[in-house]
């Protein structure tokens, strides 16, 4: 008597609003997969007109001089040690790319930059990015346009250092905040404020001997482990222009 | 064209947080920490539109937001979601000035659970490590969030909930 069946109409399928949310759902997992290069492409476009001046490019070069002098010292007590290892990573100054930041997070957790050059710049994921001072971060995803830096005060960032006086690797971990912790797997490591801190020789993911900070203050030693805040030589939160470093494997 | 825009308002201006994000003026800053802009956006629009649809598009800006942020072992999808949800059951106060104090501690507390919850995945995933060094900068960033967050919120949030109802009572007459 009754027509119990359920109207056609009724069903989700049969809704413009359910396939207009599903078809948000899928662009953006599409966003996600592409790692947000879209945004990041967009934001490129949107920001160009605000991009820091020419003026910040001569106040590298003068960065880079005392920048040279201190790494020029490392080289030489490091070129002996080098040739007897095989196989490090090495990078080249003539592959290296000026790019501007234009998106800066250098506080709460995500601890990132975002440069004007991508991949058709030739930028690749793992290049280091280096600002006057020395090592800022390395490169983790590329769009077009744009590269998106970790820096070394992400949580996610964890790179090899060299102690040079004491002559002893460590490990360089992000904590979010601006000094990141050092990590000396020795808990007698004669470890000292002032200490200058560069990348490790023996570092995988880094060229070795580039300038990163000193030693700012030094926590209790901790089981077996010697901990110590650092004080970046480059500071991400004021640095306009940068230069990514192809890594060579 | 001007009555899609008035029709679509809100999410227009759901387009323009990860722009917002990934903007981080500096001179807005406290402690080099910025608001967190999602749950500014996240709040006004929830309320008006209830928890259900406060659900899917907190997962939809979490979704975003974790696309242009590279730390891609933590997410902020948890927090958001929570947010979105809770967000949606609360009531628009008919008293202006009680609404508004509502909103900045209301989205305190929403950035405080954000926080907590990405704080927990990193000491998660650090914890082998030295998880203890973690502490400290955590927490100042946390609390520095949930500020900033309080401050902004009636300003914005108050606004933003005017705009919104203005479009969903325009889009409604356009639609009659």
């Amino acid at each position: 008597m009754f027509d119990i069946r359920r109207i056609s109409t009724s069903r989700w399928w049969h809704k413009k609003k359910s396939w207009i949310l599903f078809s948000i759902f899928l662009f953006l997992i599409f966003v996600r997969i592409t790692k947000g290069s879209i945004y990041k492409d967009f934001y490129y476009f949107i920001s160009k007109p605000f991009w820091p001046g020419e003026s910040q490019k001569e106040l590298i070069l003068k960065s880079l001089n005392q920048e040279y002098l201190i790494k020029l010292n490392l080289l030489k007590k490091d070129n002996v040690r080098l040739r007897k290892i095989l196989n490090l990573q090495e990078s080249s100054d003539n592959d290296a790319i000026l790019a501007a930041v234009i998106s800066r997070k250098t506080g709460s957790w995500w601890r990132q930059i975002i440069l004007n050059k991508g991949s058709k710049d030739g930028v690749q994921i793992g290049s280091i990015v280096v600002g006057p001072g020395g090592l800022l971060g390395r490169v983790k995803s590329t769009s077009f346009f744009t590269s998106s830096v970790i820096l070394l005060t992400s949580p996610e960032s964890k790179v090899g250092v060299w102690m040079d006086r004491i002559q002893i690797n460590g490990l360089l971990i992000g904590s979010g905040d601006d000094y990141p912790n050092l990590v000396l797997y020795s808990k007698d490591a004669d470890l000292k404020v002032g200490d200058f801190v560069s990348s490790s020789p023996a570092s995988t993911l880094l060229p070795p001997n580039i300038p990163i900070g000193i030693v700012h203050s030094i926590e209790k030693p901790f089981q077996t482990k010697k901990t110590a805040k650092i004080s970046l030589l480059a500071k991400p939160h004021s640095i306009d222009w940068v230069q990514i470093l192809k890594v060579k494997i | 064209m001007n009555k899609f825009l008035t029709k679509h308002l809100s999410l227009m201006c759901f387009i323009f947080i990860p722009i917002i994000f990934l903007w981080h003026p500096n001179w807005l800053g406290f402690l080099g920490i910025q608001p967190y802009w999602p749950l500014l956006w996240l709040l006004p629009w929830t309320m008006i539109n209830g928890s259900i649809n406060g659900l899917i598009f907190s997962f939809f800006l979490g979704l975003i937001l974790d696309s242009v942020t590279v730390d891609n072992s933590f997410t902020q999808i948890p927090g958001l979601l929570l947010c979105g949800l809770w967000f949606g059951r609360i009531k628009i106060h008919s008293d202006i000035l009680v609404g508004h104090f509502r909103y900045g501690l209301i989205c305190s507390i929403g950035s405080f659970l954000c926080g907590i919850l990405y704080f927990i995945q990193i000491l998660f995933k650090n914890f082998s490590d030295s998880s203890f060094l973690l502490f400290i900068p955590s927490v100042q960033n946390i609390f520095a969030e949930v500020f900033l967050t309080g401050l902004l919120a009636p300003l914005i949030c108050s606004n933003l909930l005017r705009i919104f109802k203005f479009s969903k009572e325009k889009s409604k007459i356009l639609n009659f």
